[in-house]
């Protein structure tokens, strides 16, 4: 699990912000504000946040599907956001992306078939055996090979999803960005799909970057999870320290704030204050800070960096871990 | 918890379009007791919207129609009742929140003509009486500044405020009974953990009884007494929460139950329940959960199992209520 | 995790979208009556001098001024000539003239909409500000002015009517676009790799097809209509032709001593202008899927 695949460097993305005849003044929104991190081989990772964290833009730059306004995708030594036209296509065949509602992500005009072997049409992929592949690609995700003359609207959620997952492996992808996947399925189906998902990697070696805003999801599928809040990665560790000891307090907040489906826990929350604040204004120092119950001066002044504290790859960006005397008290207490 | 403030018996509600019929309700009954929370658990096409909109008796405008049953409310029966009477009901006695509270707001007006406008209406008082009421809900549902709010349009506020003003407006003239459909699917978690918080304490203060439709168990087991299951337009088990999820008796409860990843619970696969929910084309004559039961036996092909207690007083849709316990 | 569930949805009939189409348009009767007509209309067109009774331009002096008997059906014109034969001879001018017109305003205005809604920005400001100077004149009056330059004649008239269909289809064309582009399918496919012009041709322009079917349809009959108006002016075929608007501007002399003369080609056009205007209504109804369910 050492080999690096992408590497995700300083990465940003900034909307608006043009100023106009009208608007002398606009309003930059920061949708994701230097974000880096590593997907290893073979792995998945899962990246969790609200709405308006900038995990999906954060997928979207990875795909190319929008131009970062600064950073990096490094893969296989080359930064994919340089290669623009033939060359930026080329390179995007060993990555692809499923999104979260099956219902639109598929052209309702064309058949299974079609859909399926759009991927070699677009890439100047020879025809012959395309029949053979279209039916391994549906065997691959437990569909028939008659399903390939159906239209879309004929499937169900489940079985659309499938039919997506097919598509994206048709170019043995090295790297499946999968956004929101299972949100819009049906409980009983979201475990369908995410059983396919996890033998799917098992028997292709596949990569997947998980995107969800559930976390009971996300820890059942992932190796390594990072936690998004208002463009920034706040904590980025491996499933287990991160659900077992949360460091950053707004994973707390998360974490305690999911409903548990057994009557008899009663659990302690951290009821978070108020609202998200605008991303087109975002608080000076630490984003986080405005809503923290552990909020000290500092963290109203300088940014803190996501760092490595303990120097056992758990990653978190938070003053209460800086050593100071007054994030020392605050942590006793949080411990009471 | 004697009283029973809602019954439903039979409820059968159809959609006909194109001459097909969908049985989307189909012989549904429960009650709600005075100041308890209901919880109708499904999936989508499961029949538990369409119920609370039969409630509400909002299907006019719909191809839908309640074709049976009765629901009564006090001395009326809500499924017969005609327009003026629902018209006093609806907002009054019996209101409802939903799950995009920016589609229930009109975009085009204040909060507070939004707030005050059914409070006029029902409880029959002066403007200022009732912006005074307004605000004072404002205030009892936790939002800031509920004064300039008033004079705000929905759109200047977040996700988790809309379904605060909604709630506000929901609970302005003492409901006993509040639908809850689907309140917080649309809202991230901790806003989620905000509004379920607030649903409790309005719960505890005003006892009014509500009807929690969600397909979200977490949601279900914080916030319910008792939970429904519905399947494929009819209910397949009822129970005390606790009982649910301790020891769930239906099939479908118990896949449902299984195919939820849990928070720090590692497996490697999830449990799932094969195959999708029928559509109206494909509806088993028998049991409508057969063609994905795992213990599906050749009587359930057949027949339809009714809705019963076994000696355990446990009350589900299932054959094997008769062959003994199964787990 | 395949099972007998799944296997029982896709055992139906495979729904393609031509079945719903043909399902949907049977059920309209007044444009199922039209496409009828318009398909009769397509026969005569193509086989018109040869069913026509007389030679429709053969003056015989003996017969002028004829009304309706059961020699000629329709009546003779002022030099003798058969009404009803010029008439079916006139069908190929009239719908020549409407289709090559439209085609072509439909072809130019469909790219101008897609390069327009798919890349905006400049682009999308020249294309669009050009359509607008267009749209600015009324379309007999900018017709008349692109004729009034290029001097008259039929394939001069193509090229007016042409025009000013050009700006109705760029706008159709590019308010669909908006919305396709931002589809997610067409993400989902940018996702695969896909290039603009892939992506233009194949998704958008395929999602298009349905409105701009609808308005061809209709802008077939305004067409027919704005190239009769001009022949009738005398700007567009000239009077030995048989198209139906130079007919009738040859009957005018004549409108209160044989109205026949200007009665049928007007009927002609009348009836052939409303049968692509109904067709027109009952392909939107069939193939749009806002009036869908």
């Amino acid at each position: 699990m050492s080999d690096v695949l992408v590497e995700v460097k300083n990465l940003k993305k900034y909307f608006g912000g043009k100023k106009s005849l009208f608007n002398r003044h606009p309003d930059t929104v920061k949708a994701v504000d230097n974000v880096s991190f590593e997907i290893y081989k073979g792995e998945t990772l899962g990246i969790v946040g609200e709405s308006g964290c900038g995990k999906s833009t954060t997928g979207k730059m990875i795909m190319n599907l929008l131009e970062p306004t600064e950073g990096s995708v490094v893969f296989q030594g080359k930064d994919l956001t340089e290669l623009t036209g033939q060359k930026g296509r080329a390179a995007r065949q060993k990555f692809q992306m499923i999104f979260q509602d099956p219902y639109a992500s598929l052209n309702p005009r064309m058949t299974v078939r079609q859909l399926l072997t759009e991927p070699f049409k677009i890439h100047g992929i020879e025809k012959k055996n395309e029949r053979a592949k279209v039916n391994k690609l549906l065997e691959l995700v437990g569909l028939n090979a008659y399903h390939a003359d159906r239209y879309p609207h004929e499937f169900s959620g489940g079985q659309r999803q499938r039919i997506v997952i097919a598509r994206a492996l048709a170019l043995n992808p090295d790297l499946i960005v999968a956004d929101e996947p299972v949100s819009a399925l049906d409980v009983s189906i979201q475990s369908q799909i995410l059983n396919l998902m996890k033998k799917l990697q098992r028997e292709l070696g596949l990569t997947y970057l998980f995107i969800a805003h559930d976390l009971s999801v996300v820890e059942h599928i992932s190796d390594r999870v990072g936690v998004m809040y208002l463009g920034n990665m706040v904590e980025l560790t491996d499933k287990k320290s991160l659900y077992r000891e949360p460091l950053h307090p707004y994973t707390q907040a998360l974490l305690s704030a999911v409903p548990v489906a057994d009557p008899t826990v009663k659990k302690q929350r951290v009821i978070l204050k108020g609202d998200l604040p605008s991303p087109s204004d975002p608080p000076t120092g630490c984003v986080f800070h405005t809503r923290c119950p552990f909020a000290m001066t500092q963290c109203k002044q300088n940014k803190p960096v996501l760092q490595d504290i303990r120097g056992d790859q758990h990653f978190v960006a938070c003053h209460l871990y800086n050593g100071s005397a007054e994030s020392e008290a605050k942590l006793k207490k949080q411990i009471l | 918890m004697a009283e029973k403030v809602l019954d439903v018996v039979d409820l059968e509600t159809h959609f006909i379009s194109d001459g097909k019929v969908v049985k989307a309700v189909d012989g549904v009954s429960f009650h709600l007791y005075k100041g308890e929370t209901l919880g109708i658990v499904g999936e989508s096409g499961s029949g538990k919207s369409v119920t609370s909109l039969s409630v509400m008796q909002l299907l006019r405008n719909t191809p839908g129609k309640i074709v049976g049953g009765t629901i009564q409310f006090g001395t009326l029966d809500i499924a017969h009742a005609s327009d003026k009477q629902m018209r006093k009901i609806r907002g009054n006695q019996i209101s409802m929140i939903f799950q995009e509270p920016m589609t229930s707001l009109n975009p085009v007006y204040k909060i507070g003509r939004q707030l005050t406008e059914g409070i006029i209406l029902h409880k029959n008082v002066s403007k200022k009486e009732a912006t005074q009421r307004a605000q004072q809900m404002l205030e009892k549902v936790g939002i800031p500044r509920a004064k300039q709010i008033l004079n705000e349009y929905p759109h200047q506020l977040s996700g988790g405020m809309r379904q605060r003003v909604m709630i506000a407006m929901a609970m302005a003239c003492d409901p006993e009974i509040l639908i809850a459909d689907e309140p917080t699917t649309a809202l991230d978690v901790t806003i989620q953990a905000q509004i379920l918080e607030l649903m409790n304490e309005l719960r505890e203060t005003s006892q009014t009884s509500i009807l929690m439709i969600t397909h979200d168990l977490g949601v279900v087991a914080e916030m319910c007494d008792r939970v429904v299951v519905m399947y494929a337009g009819q209910i397949v088990e009822e129970a005390p929460i606790e009982a649910l999820f301790a020891q769930p008796k239906h099939p479908y409860t118990q896949g449902l139950l299984a195919s939820i990843p849990k928070l720090g619970e590692e497996v490697e696969e999830l449990t799932s329940i094969s195959g999708t929910v029928p559509t109206p084309e494909t509806m088993p004559s028998g049991c409508r959960f057969e063609p994905r039961c795992p213990y599906a036996m050749a009587r359930c092909k057949e027949q339809n199992p009714v809705l019963k207690a076994d000696e355990d007083g446990r009350v589900y849709r299932c054959w094997l209520q008769e062959e003994g316990s199964h787990e | 995790m395949t099972t007998i569930q799944e296997n029982k949805v896709a055992a139906t009939q495979p729904a393609s979208p031509w079945r719903e189409f043909w399902k949907k348009f049977k059920r309209q009767k007044l444009a199922f009556a039209s496409a009828i007509f318009i398909v009769l209309l397509f026969i005569v067109a193509l086989i018109g001098p040869w069913i026509a009774p007389f030679d429709y331009t053969k003056a015989d002096y003996s017969q002028i001024l004829q009304g309706p008997n059961d020699k000629h059906w329709l009546g003779t014109d002022a030099f003798g000539r058969d009404i009803l034969s010029r008439i079916l001879v006139g069908t190929r001018t009239t719908l020549l003239v409407g289709l090559s017109a439209v085609l072509a305003g439909a072809i130019i205005g469909t790219i101008l909409g897609l390069l327009s809604g798919y890349y905006g920005k400049w682009i999308d400001s020249l294309i669009m500000r050009f359509c607008d100077v267009l749209l600015a004149f009324p379309g007999i009056l900018l017709a008349i002015g692109i004729i009034a330059i290029l001097g008259p004649g039929m394939i001069n008239v193509v090229v007016a009517v042409g025009i000013f269909t050009i700006p109705m289809f760029a706008r159709i064309v590019r308010s669909n676009t908006l919305v396709y582009k931002n589809s997610l399918y067409v993400e989902a496919t940018r996702s695969l790799g896909a290039a603009n012009l892939y992506i233009i041709f194949r998704h958008i322009l395929p999602a298009s097809f349905s409105s701009i079917i609808v308005y061809f349809t209709m802008r077939l009959g305004t067409a027919i209509l704005t190239a009769a108006s001009l022949s009738f002016l005398g700007l567009g075929a000239q009077p030995p032709s048989p198209e139906w608007g130079a007919m009738l501007s040859a009957g005018r002399d004549y409108l209160t001593t044989a109205p026949y003369i200007t009665y049928f080609p007007g009927l002609a056009i009348m009836l052939t202008v409303l049968a692509f205007n109904l067709l027109g209504d009952g392909l939107r109804d069939a193939l749009d899927p806002k009036v869908k369910d």
